[in-house]
């Protein structure tokens, strides 16, 4: 575990547009557009511009601007109701299923609006995948719940395929020597643990490009915490990782690109080492000195 | 008389509590009592009508059969030798004769000039027993009262004492249902015993011959009909089903519609109007089986076989040519009507008991929303769902008006749905909305036909709301 | 760069993929919500062809029509000393003829024919005149008397000249001397007031509701007297003093089963217990009072258990607190809170007792009970079972008057939900 606190230290070189009168480093002050790829972080995967979020009368995201680097975790981080979780609901437009819910703004994901017309929330969610704060496998077997996603979109074409697809999902969610035997029974029978990281499995069994965790480990124990996140470490190789964390720690450990959320509005974006040790607003130190949260 | 006596009996409690209370203050003598006063008072009014009231009830309860046995004793000869049915109308008659009333039937020779006669006997042995009664009750208040109020002291714990009454009362309350149960129970197997004493209950619950009414051979039990009710079982079982494939897909995909498609206002138009469904009385649902759905489906099956007659399939038209207004599809589909906000209430509940992030996880795999509901929503509110429809089937086979105003009365054994059948309920209100002898099999058939109802839908009723228990704590 | 170049390449074919299959996907979730969509449009079809069906055979029952004649009060035919004896039907009927010009036959038929025009209740309302007033015989008066049912059904468009006139009871001449009697205005339609003051008859000219009105009224007294306090007690108990043991759960599962028990059943317990053991007078309002009690006290009990349920315990915690006892608290903070939810649940249970009718029948509630009982130990009527009598009549004009005693039922059933509904809204609290 503490060898994952401080992470080695990775070499950006600012190799992009220099964005913003003040912004040569690689952080900068909300709103902004971060800097893009650098040795270790994917090209910008969604650059989300003035996004503002309602719920029914109530305004829960007042314009918020973030670049999310691809093969890269970004984590997003402030006090409770700051709207970070809003935020993350925005990226795979499930904020489509609350009644009374309306966005505005850009997201662009490979420089394609989603939240345009001709995108569809169906498709775009099988590109981006989320996993949620409680663990909430189907009430199925655990065979069944990884196959969920392929069978409905229709990605095996047979039976053998489908047991491929859910092998090497399982595979890569860390979890097929724990289930391997016993793939027919129920997954709401696994622990905690491993009942999330059977949900990230259904989740990367659609081979999606982004995944969105919303607290993933809010509800877990230190050693399956510990699991979920060195896993999450693996998957950032191929995919592009958001995590909403109350935890700075966390944050601290499995991410590269921090973005720390107030009130719905983002106060400051940068690499996560200089967040946590060199923030540059007030309200961000305040904030990982646990001042208030 | 009793209204003189209850007005007494409100004043002397008003009385008891200011004396009860006064008395309290009284007494102190500076000391702070225990209790309030007003809480004397009421222990007074406690003190004065508990025993007032218990020997009024009692009073209220034997009166009727101890008047019975003095009048039995002490009646002449040629009325003991009535048949008891006739015995009883007799009773019935000196009685009104007595309190200065007409008779109901006309007597003849020695029983009218008995009427009068029998009729002071009873006039006077029901005046007795009810001034008895009512001068037990005051005697027993007073004696209370005075008991009371010789207690009345400073330390004496009238609050408590006052409460544990009240405690007593809400208990005695809820035990009510209890006892409605087991009054349910022993009526029911009281003459269901007196049923299979004559009629075995292997005849009962597997004969295929249901005719109460009359004698089909000279040897037969109790030489009055036959009481084979599978045909009565069969019936039910025809109609419940017809009812169940109405109502189970039409209060499902009500369900489902209202709970994850429909938007706020339409739910707040269509709830109200399926709650207007289901506020409907049954036997406003009779009428309409009996006087719309009946004809109108006949006309249509008639109209169908007139088209039907000649062709190559001239037996089925001929058939259909024949079709009567009480066919089981009429009240089964009725039924189904009356049973669809039921059903879609309750599994409105029970989708809704479906914790949100089953539907979000699904959802966020790019799953659409009937995706969501057939694989997820459905399999996962399943038991639940399948209690519901369990708790649809035991109002099904319970329901009565429906099918006694539009099944019919001739118990065939038959799964045919455009045939007349009838059912357990119909036959409990023939049997005993008819000439009534109480001693004879056919009237007390409608209580072994009401046990078996009576067990039958407990079984569902109980395994039904265990299955919806068990499946709400999953998600609690 | 080839690396990167296939990924891309795989990427968009397999988005192709999942497009390709898009299609088939959203139109059987269109056909899954058309379902839905179906199912609610076939439920609300049933209710309005239920409620519309019973107001179009309904409403005629509200208007009748009545015959004004002028009548010789013929001394040769009235005897004064017994009026009700006289045959005054056959004796108008003959009046009308002769007025008519109409010759009657050997047989007197076109006397009868005209005789079965008019209500039996002519017979009642001329000796009553007579009997308040004797100096009327001798002379000529006008009486006005309702018209027989198979008249009443004629003017009303229920016999029509399309049937066949051997299947009919109204024949052609009949039909003919009802049209000029209507054309001269001695026929005059009006409001039938007679079916909200009159109990019930045999001649559905004469039958009315009020009696079954009353019958039901003094039953609701009895179950809501019995079974309002009686539930709202038991509630309190389980809810705030219950210990929580083994006898505490049979209750509750108790109360419950007893719920969902048919309602035929708590008929044969009435019949078992209250009538053939306590024997209590049958198809007394008592009886039924005391049934419809039994049945209603489960719903009362859950419905008021919620409401207690829903009072914050920081409300009994603050009262307790202060020094107040376990029964003061709930009787002066606990139970004043909930009382609009009681009072709610207890009127929608009322009003569903209002149409309960299967257990009515088999305490007896099934047999004729004319004329008007207002006492609750004596055989009545009730709204539901007298439904279910009318229905079962033979007579024509009986089945518009069930429909127009289920629009009365109804009504009650409205105003009675209307008012749970007013009280909720009025007093619904949210903590």
């Amino acid at each position: 575990m503490n060898t994952k606190l401080i992470r080695t230290p990775i070499a950006y070189g600012p190799e992009g547009q220099p964005t913003g009168a003040g912004a040569e480093h690689s952080r900068s002050v909300a709103p902004t557009v971060g800097d893009s790829a650098r040795a270790g972080l994917g090209p910008i995967k969604i650059s989300a511009k003035n996004i503002k979020v309602f719920y029914g009368e109530k305004q829960a995201l007042h314009g918020v601007s973030l670049d999310i680097p691809d093969k890269a975790v970004t984590a997003l981080i402030g006090p409770s109701g700051c709207g970070k979780s809003t935020f993350l609901r925005t990226l795979n437009r499930m904020n489509d299923t609350v009644p009374g819910a309306r966005v505005e703004g850009r997201i662009e994901m490979d420089g394609e609006d989603i939240n345009d017309k001709k995108v569809d929330p169906v498709l775009l969610r099988a590109q981006v995948g989320m996993v949620f704060q409680k663990p909430n496998p189907f009430p199925k077997s655990i065979f069944e719940n990884v196959a969920y996603g392929p069978k409905i979109h229709g990605l095996a074409s047979s039976k053998s395929e489908l047991e491929d697809i859910v092998q090497s999902a399982l595979k890569r969610a860390g979890l097929w020597d724990e289930v391997a035997d016993r793939l027919h029974a129920p997954g709401t029978g696994l622990s905690g643990g491993q009942q999330q990281r059977l949900v990230i499995a259904r989740a990367i069994a659609v081979e999606p490009e982004v995944i969105l965790m919303d607290e993933p480990c809010s509800a877990l124990d230190p050693i399956a915490t510990a699991k979920i996140e060195e896993l999450i470490d693996e998957l950032r190789e191929r995919y592009c990782i958001v995590i909403v964390t109350h935890s700075m720690a966390q944050a601290a450990r499995v991410s590269q690109r921090t973005a720390f959320f107030h009130m719905g509005n983002i106060v400051e974006t940068g690499d996560t080492e200089d967040i946590f040790t060199n923030p540059r607003e007030r309200r961000t130190l305040d904030y990982i000195t646990g001042r208030f949260g | 008389m009793t209204w003189i006596f209850l007005i007494f009996m409100a004043v002397f409690a008003v009385l008891s509590y200011l004396g009860g209370r006064r008395l309290a203050v009284r007494r102190s003598h500076g000391v702070k009592p225990h209790s309030r006063p007003g809480q004397h008072g009421l222990y007074a009014v406690i003190g004065v009508l508990a025993p007032a009231m218990a020997i009024l009830i009692l009073a209220s309860v034997f009166s009727a059969p101890i008047e019975r046995h003095l009048m039995a004793a002490g009646s002449p000869e040629v009325v003991e030798q009535l048949e008891p049915f006739r015995r009883q109308a007799f009773m019935a008659d000196a009685r009104r004769v007595g309190d200065g009333g007409q008779a109901l039937q006309i007597w003849a020779a020695p029983y009218a000039e008995l009427l009068p006669t029998e009729g002071r006997r009873a006039h006077n042995i029901h005046a007795l027993l009810q001034w008895g009664g009512l001068t037990a009750s005051v005697i027993a208040a007073i004696l209370g009262g005075l008991f009371v109020f010789l207690r009345i002291r400073p330390d004496l714990r009238a609050r408590n004492a006052v409460e544990a009454w009240v405690v007593g009362i809400l208990f005695a309350c809820a035990t009510v249902a209890v006892l409605t149960t087991v009054g349910i129970i022993f009526s029911l197997v009281y003459d269901s015993l007196r049923f299979f004493g004559m009629v075995s209950p292997l005849e009962f619950l597997f004969g295929t011959q249901w005719s109460p009414q009359i004698a089909i051979r000279a040897d037969q039990v109790g030489s009055s009909g036959a009481f084979g009710a599978v045909p009565l079982f069969a019936g039910t079982f025809l109609i419940m089903l017809i009812a169940m494939a109405v109502a189970a897909p039409v209060g499902l995909f009500s369900a489902i519609y209202l709970s994850e498609y429909a938007s706020k206002t339409t739910r707040a138009v269509v709830k109200p109007l399926l709650e207007v469904l289901a506020g409907v009385p049954t036997v406003v649902y009779g009428f309409f089986a009996a006087l719309t759905v009946g004809p109108a489906l006949r006309v249509f099956f008639n109209t169908i076989g007139s088209w039907l007659v000649g062709g190559p399939l001239d037996g089925l038209g001929q058939y259909l040519m024949l079709v009567q207004n009480q066919m089981a599809l009429v009240a089964g589909c009725v039924m189904g009507i009356m049973l669809i906000p039921f059903v879609s209430s309750l599994s409105d509940d029970i989708m809704n008991a479906v914790p949100q992030s089953l539907r979000d996880g699904s959802y966020a795999m790019g799953a659409t929303k009937s995706e969501t509901v057939k694989k997820v929503l459905l399999p996962a509110a399943l038991p639940g769902i399948a209690g519901a429809l369990l708790l649809a089937v035991s109002r099904a086979i319970g329901e009565t008006m429906i099918v006694t105003m539009a099944a019919g009365l001739a118990a065939k054994l038959t799964l045919n749905p455009l045939e007349t059948v009838t059912t357990v309920t119909v036959q409990i209100v023939t049997l005993l909305t008819g000439d009534q002898e109480f001693n004879s099999p056919k009237t007390l058939a409608a209580f072994g036909l009401g046990l078996t109802l009576f067990v039958v839908t407990l079984i569902l009723n109980i395994v039904a709301m265990r299955i919806v228990a068990t499946y709400r704590e999953q998600y609690d | 760069m080839t690396d990167a170049a296939s990924k891309t390449g795989a990427v968009s074919a397999r988005a192709e993929k999942l497009k390709a299959r898009l299609k088939g996907r959203y139109a059987r979730e269109a056909r899954f919500k058309w379902f839905g969509r179906g199912a609610i449009a076939i439920a609300l079809a049933f209710l309005a062809i239920l409620l519309t069906s019973i107001v179009l055979q309904g409403y005629t029952a509200f208007y009748t029509h009545s015959l004004t004649l002028p009548v010789y009060m013929d001394p040769a035919r009235i005897d004064q000393a017994y009026p009700q004896g006289t045959n005054f039907e056959q004796m108008v009927a003959e009046q009308q003829l002769v007025r008519m010009g109409v010759a009657d036959d050997e047989n007197g038929s076109k006397a009868t024919a005209m005789r079965n025009l008019l209500s039996s209740e002519l017979k009642f309302i001329a000796a009553d005149r007579i009997r308040a007033q004797p100096a009327l015989i001798g002379q000529t008066i006008p009486l006005t008397t309702p018209l027989s049912d198979d008249a009443e059904m004629y003017l009303k468009g229920k016999i029509t000249r399309e049937t066949p006139e051997n299947l009919r009871r109204v024949s052609d001449q009949q039909m003919q001397w009802l049209d000029s009697l209507k054309s001269q205005g001695v026929i005059r339609a009006h409001f039938n007031s007679a079916l909200f003051t009159k109990g019930d008859s045999t001649q559905p000219e004469l039958a009315g509701l009020l009696g079954a009105v009353i019958g039901s009224a003094l039953m609701l007294t009895v179950t809501a007297l019995i079974a309002i306090p009686v539930g709202v007690f038991a509630a309190v108990w389980l809810e705030e003093y219950a210990p929580r043991n083994r006898l505490t759960a049979i209750i509750e599962v108790n109360i419950n089963n007893l719920a969902a028990v048919p309602s035929i059943v708590y008929g044969l317990l009435g019949v078992a217990l209250f009538i053939n053991f306590l024997h209590l007078p049958r198809a007394s309002p008592l009886v039924g009072g005391l049934v419809l009690a039994l049945m209603a006290l489960p719903t009362i009990i859950i419905a008021t258990r919620s409401s207690l349920k829903a009072v914050p315990p920081s409300i009994r915690d603050a009262a307790l607190a202060m020094g107040a006892s376990r029964t003061q608290t709930v009787f002066g903070h606990v139970l004043p809170l909930a009382m609009p939810g009681v009072m709610t649940g207890s009127i929608i249970s009322m009003a569903h007792a209002l149409g309960e009718t299967a257990p009515l029948l088999l305490i007896g509630m099934i047999s004729f009970v004319p004329g008007i009982s207002a006492a609750i130990d004596a055989p009545g009527g009730a709204l539901p079972s007298l439904i279910y009598i009318w229905e079962n009549a033979s007579e024509r004009a009986f089945h518009e008057r069930t429909a127009a005693a289920i629009l009365v039922l109804l009504a009650f059933m409205i105003v009675m939900n209307a008012a749970a509904i007013l009280l909720r809204r009025r007093f619904e609290r949210r903590w």
